[in-house]
């Protein structure tokens, strides 16, 4: 591997595949799996591709080899088989989705399948070639990046899939040497500009992390025993080698390769990070600024912006001082019906009135539907009954330390119980879902009335309701969504929970599923709720919220060294000892950070809606300054959209990605924009469900 | 296969409500909460203990039995040494839904013997008073489904949790081709123990 003297490696990255036949389907055989390098030699710079002869690093692997048992959970495909389907396959991209839905691997099985063992077939597809000779760069992306390199003389070279990420770097590092830009055309094509000083400068900086960033990959490799050089990172790149190799002797073989393998089928984390048309992956975010909170929005503050017919005022200033601050208690019943959506902002006191009576009535009509149900027709209805029993259960389990809940047949538990009954006359395609009534009870005990508080139930779970479908389409896109963050972050960080198979982050479900309702004392969660609730400062707050917890743990994670069990325990037992200030400011000042960040990846102003149409003003630059991000009262709605579309769109019914990134391609772009019916129904499957287990993914079902 | 320290996973799963983290909970730390809340998620808690000579650590996974959530359930299954099918006494649905679970398990587990896989079943809540499955019953889909053992227990009132989670590291011990990589210098032929035996309630 070592180079001739006169050549100095500048990145190297293994397991980058090209694939040498793109006919066959379903034939593993044909993939290649190379080493891609930069190099100087005698000044010039060279790309250099060379496959793998035999030393074939098992780490670079992916398999798409047996056992795709866990990713069909994920899909629905009708019938018994417990593999995806084999359908006739069109292209070798769509070969590789398949693929890439059981490579969540560090670790591959034995016999190594998907690879091919035909050395000789490989030394064909070696090659190099001088970078001034690079015309142009495709870069595509299908779930993971591929780059397909054109000469000058227009000779295509194959494309280059960078399966395991690393593109980005990859591009990073030409653009020491060269000035790539986007192709007026073609957004997906770079074009290779003449070499550019101004600019290799400003990415100098940029390499060192970078390369960092490849350790990981690097690390049967001879190159990293020179990384010690990166001083700040030392002692964490000898312990996460150290780490793993550990884990590795200490750990059942099963334990970790099983469950990290699969946790999240069909979510590939490391290969959604390289979104679309993406050439920086590492980004000096700059300094964190320093933000400021403010006291809870008192009720003259709120008086302040209410007309004499009760409508409310200068909306988006109040939005940003109940972000700043959240809202005393005593406002809370009020505020939190406009907040979620319940009263409209412009209505007056009247109008009001006159909601809440119609509301009032609507619900009392559901409410009875499922009150006079005989027992003899429940019988018959095994949904209504599986709901009813599970609702009984876990209202006897939800929130019984508190006063509002707590004692036997205190009437808080069997109002708790109605509405979510009658939630689910609601919408009985989704039902009751655990983890509902952890939403409910804050809502509830607020509002201290049966009908408002199912309203404002109802607008809550608007936000969160693909959390709770069947096919959780809420919880893999945030999870996506918010690995895209962390990433962009911190990469060391991520590196370090890719490293323990924990870079799906399993271990933030439960604070995405019920919005950190288990991991903060309940008024901290009325807190958080509300400032998230403002819809400020962006988009998915509510990740940034994951991100700033996360960012208070990362250093024990790693210097404790924390495997994926480990981690999953820690993050776990945090429930109860955060401090909800802090991490609202830290969010906040993320998010200032992000925001201010220039050459932003398109996947994160995407995920934070930093793409909207009107730039938005800087929260710091005035303190008063009034400004309302495109959908305010509805923090998730984007999500739901890319999500929705995502279902919609059966990628996952077909086993292939989600590709929330993506997301930037424009036709889901305009739909996201589009204007929202007053009452969203996000798009919804029908929910059914049977009571245990099946054996085989469910097949699908039509909306109803 | 590598070899193996002395870690032992099981997996609690039932119907949710039957008591799987309140059995978790009284094994591990002795204690019970009446209104412990639902899991959401997966959690895990270790446990050290010493079965007939064996100092073994079991990891016990706990998971939310709600159907819906069973996708993001299944892949802790993998790598699992043990499977408690917990149902409650007085829930006559979680106890027919036992097979549901058996057969889930099974299938994401990747087992490859299922019939050699060592289950241990519980009947849980034995302190309520009004039943809805009695112990024949229970005793005989134990019987006609693969032998296992089946513990009455109560988390409530600790009534055989112990000895529940012991007769399951038992098994797992008595698992052929396990017995050899767990504790590799014990040579006593452990795995020849008959499989029928247990009953002890």
């Amino acid at each position: 591997m070592a180079a001739p003297a006169a050549t100095k490696i500048i990145l190297e990255q293994e397991g980058i595949f090209i694939h040498s036949n793109a006919t066959r389907s379903e034939d593993h055989e044909s993939l290649i799996s190379g080493l891609l390098r930069v190099m100087q030699k005698d000044g010039e710079i060279m790309v250099e591709y060379k496959p793998l002869e035999d030393a074939v690093d098992p780490s670079s692997m992916l398999c798409a080899g047996k056992d795709t048992s866990s990713v069909v959970e994920w899909t629905q495909c009708p019938g018994d088989r417990p593999h995806r389907p084999v359908e006739p396959q069109q292209s070798y991209e769509t070969e590789w989705d398949m693929i890439n839905t059981v490579s969540f691997k560090k670790r591959p099985y034995a016999n190594g399948e998907g690879v091919s063992n035909h050395v000789h077939e490989r030394t064909k597809w070696a090659f190099f070639f001088n970078l001034g000779e690079l015309k142009s760069i495709k870069v595509k992306t299908e779930g993971w990046s591929y780059l397909v390199f054109c000469l000058k003389d227009d000779i295509p070279l194959p494309a280059f899939h960078f399966h395991q990420g690393g593109s980005d770097a990859f591009l990073d590092c030409l653009r020491r040497y060269v000035l790539l830009s986007e192709s007026p055309g073609d957004e997906s094509t770079l074009m290779v500009c003449s070499h550019s000083k101004a600019l290799s400068q400003s990415f100098e900086n940029l390499l060192d992390d970078t390369t960092f960033g490849l350790v990981q990959k690097f690390k049967k490799d001879p190159y990293t025993t020179t990384l010690g050089g990166f001083s700040k990172v030392t002692n964490y790149i000898f312990d996460a080698f150290r780490g793993q190799d550990m884990e590795h002797q200490q750990r059942p073989a099963e334990e970790v390769a099983d469950l990290l393998n699969e946790v999240i089928p069909g979510l590939e984390i490391n290969q959604q990070e390289e979104p679309g048309f993406e050439v920086i992956t590492r980004i000096d975010l700059g300094r964190r600024p320093d933000v400021e909170r403010r006291e809870p929005v008192s009720a003259e503050d709120w008086a302040k912006h209410v007309d004499s017919e009760g409508r409310v005022q200068s909306v988006p200033h109040l939005k940003k001082i109940i972000f700043k601050g959240g809202l005393c208690h005593a406002l809370r019943k009020e505020a939190w019906k406009f907040l979620l959506g319940y009263f409209p902002w412009d209505s007056t006191r009247d109008e009001r009135k006159n909601l809440q009576k119609r509301k009032t009535d609507e619900y009392f009509r559901m409410k009875l539907q499922w009150k006079s149900v005989s027992e003899e027709q429940e019988k018959r209805n095994s949904r209504l009954r599986d709901y009813r029993s599970l609702i009984e259960k876990d209202v006897n389990r939800t929130d019984r330390t508190n006063t509002f809940y707590e004692g036997p047949d205190n009437p808080g538990l069997i109002l708790l119980h109605d509405i979510l009954m009658t939630y689910c006359m609601y919408d009985f395609d989704l039902g009751y879902v655990q983890g509902m009534s952890d939403l409910l009870s804050p809502i509830l005990y607020v509002m201290e009335n049966e009908v408002d508080a199912f309203w404002c139930f109802v607008s809550f779970m608007d936000q969160m309701h693909q959390n709770f479908e069947e096919q959780m389409q809420g919880m893999k896109t945030q999870l996506i969504q918010l690995s895209t963050l962390l990433r962009l972050l911190d990469l060391v960080f991520w590196n370090y929970l890719e490293s323990q198979d924990s870079g799906y982050l399993y271990f933030c479900f439960r604070w995405l599923l019920i919005r950190f309702k288990r991991e903060l004392t309940f008024h901290d969660v009325l807190r958080l709720w509300e400032v998230m609730w403002t819809g400020l400062p962006c988009q998915n707050f509510h990740l940034l919220v994951c991100c700033a917890i996360l960012d208070s743990e990362k250093q024990k994670i790693m210097e404790e060294h924390y495997g994926f069990n480990e981690i999953l325990k820690h993050i776990n037992e945090l429930s109860m000892k955060l401090d909800i200030e802090e991490i609202l400011h830290k969010a906040e000042a993320i998010c200032m950070q992000i925001k201010s960040c220039k050459d932003l990846p398109n996947s994160v102003s995407e995920i934070l809606g930093f793409n909207a149409e009107t730039e938005l003003p800087r929260l710091e630059v005035s303190e008063l300054e009034m400004f309302e991000p495109p959908q305010p009262s509805r923090p998730a709605h984007r999500q739901e959209c890319v999500a929705g579309l995502i279902s919609n769109d059966s990628i996952f019914n077909s086993g292939k990605l989600p590709k929330p990134n993506a997301g930037c391609c424009l036709p889901q772009r305009e739909q996201c924009a589009a204007p929202r019916p007053s009452k969203p129904k996000p798009v919804r499957r029908n929910g059914t469900t049977f009571r245990g287990a099946s054996h085989r993914p469910e097949p699908k079902r039509g909306d109803v | 296969m590598a070899s193996k320290s002395s870690l032992l996973k099981v997996i609690l799963l039932g119907d949710g409500g039957v008591g799987k983290s309140s059995l978790m909970n009284r094994y591990v730390t002795n204690k019970f909460d009446t209104h412990l809340i639902h899991t959401i998620g997966v959690e895990f808690l270790n446990k050290d203990l010493e079965v007939d000579g064996h100092l073994v650590t079991m990891q016990i996974w706990d998971t939310a039995g709600q159907e819906r959530f069973r996708s993001l359930r299944t892949p802790f299954y993998r790598g699992s040494d043990c499977c408690l099918l917990t149902f409650s006494v007085d829930d006559n649905q979680s106890f027919l839904n036992l097979a549901n679970w058996k057969k889930e398990f099974i299938y994401y587990a990747d087992v490859k013997e299922p019939e050699n896989f060592p289950f241990v079943v519980l009947g849980n809540k034995l302190d309520v008073t009004e039943r809805q499955v009695s112990k024949e019953d229970a005793q005989q889909w134990c019987r006609e489904n693969g032998n296992h053992p089946y513990f009455e227990t109560s988390a409530k009132d600790a009534t055989n949790v112990a000895a529940a989670f012991e007769e399951a590291v038992r098994r797992v011990l008595a698992t052929e081709d396990r017995a050899d990589h767990l504790i590799p210098t014990d040579t006593v032929n452990l795995h020849r123990k008959p499989r029928s035996s247990t009953t002890c309630c």
